[in-house]
């Protein structure tokens, strides 16, 4: 929990004349972008909710860590230097939440702590309505239901991993700095994902 | 302003990213069918979770209403089910154990009682022909005057027969 809003300040050392100017451009930048805050939760929120909501599974857990992150972040504002993007950071802080959840969950085994589990037939319920023939939904339907399930069965760093690259659209590095990992361990963890998604969706060869 | 640019810049990026996510996914799947298919059903999640995330909660109320009601009626239902499951269990054994002999005591005149009615009748018969043996035996009250002359009147013609 201490980690989460600790960010070096190393940047400043690194880097010759003009990319240390832009280095410090964008550190002013992202600490500037934190002072206002409800501007900060209205654009990060959803990003942050995705990614707890494809982690846990769970809505209700994804809407109270959501709003902790925030707290959190609020928290710990004077904190941020802006070593890394603002995203970067709020998404740090919800991994370490997501790690916390998870192993209290673990530890409350004895509670239905999934009484709001998703079901995957709820989440294709959320597909836009692109498709013409019911035969093309139903199959849309049936795909992201496999894909739930699958991103279900991956361990807790696999699926955090998966998520933030195919959810959240994440590049390799910055997954790499979310997750405090390095960039093989990122790979790595995303090709199991991926070879385990495609076996459960019936493509292993 | 600047969230602008940020988000500007991130969907500048969204086609080299899709790139990369191809290339990620090419590398781990060796058939292209297979690939597409994967591919397409890791973008159909994607967008029914940016979909869901963006929109905002859509059931709460209905959530709410359905945990409450079941709250009412689980409140009202279970006090109801165990008072009925009390009732069914506990009354007849405090009565049984504040009468010990009811049981008995009922079942026999169910079980009397067409003996009690085999008793009535034979007490009418038994009443009837007490009646009819006392009518019988009770004789008439000018009897013994009728036994006393018939005697004498056969004494008198033997008399008169010898005289």
């Amino acid at each position: 929990m201490e980690e989460i809003a600790t960010t070096s300040a190393s940047a400043l050392a690194g880097g010759p004349g003009g990319g240390t100017e832009l280095a410090i451009e964008k550190k002013e930048q992202a600490v500037l972008e934190l002072a206002d805050f409800d501007e900060v939760v209205r654009v990060y929120r959803p990003r942050i909710l995705r990614f707890l909501l494809s982690s846990l599974t769970d809505r209700d857990a994804a809407e109270t860590l959501t709003q902790e992150c925030f707290l959190k972040a609020w928290n710990a504002r004077h904190q941020f230097r802006g070593d890394s993007s603002l995203s970067t950071w709020l998404t740090r802080i919800a991994v370490n939440l997501m790690r916390d959840h998870l192993r209290s969950r673990s530890l409350r085994f004895w509670q239905k702590t999934r009484g709001q589990a998703l079901d995957p037939m709820d989440i294709s319920d959320w597909l836009p309505d692109g498709r013409s023939s019911p035969e093309s939904i139903a199959l849309a339907r049936n795909r992201v239901a496999e894909v739930w399930k699958a991103v279900g069965e991956l361990s807790a760093q696999q699926r955090s991993v998966f998520v933030l690259r195919f959810v959240e659209e994440m590049e390799l590095e910055e997954i790499a700095e979310t997750m405090r990992m390095n960039l093989s361990t990122v790979k790595s963890h995303l090709y199991r994902a991926l070879a385990i998604l495609r076996e459960r969706m019936g493509g292993a060869k | 302003m600047k969230f602008r640019k940020e988000t500007l810049r991130e969907s500048g990026a969204g086609a080299r990213r899709e790139a990369q996510m191809g290339t990620d996914v090419e590398s781990s799947l060796t058939s292209s069918e297979e690939m597409r298919e994967v591919a397409e059903a890791v973008s159909l999640y994607r967008s029914a979770m940016h979909h869901m995330a963006e929109q905002p909660r859509p059931r709460p109320a209905e959530m709410a209403k359905r945990a409450a009601s079941s709250f009412r009626m689980r409140l009202v239902l279970v006090p109801a089910l165990g008072a009925a499951l009390a009732a069914a269990v506990i009354a007849p054994a405090v009565s049984h154990m504040r009468h010990p002999g009811t049981t008995a005591v009922e079942h026999t005149p169910a079980v009397q009682a067409p003996a009690t009615d085999v008793a009535k009748v034979d007490d009418r018969q038994l009443m009837d022909q007490i009646d009819s043996d006392l009518q019988e035996d009770v004789p008439d009250a000018l009897q013994p005057l009728a036994d006393w002359g018939e005697p004498a009147a056969t004494t008198n013609n033997s008399v008169t027969e010898k005289k």
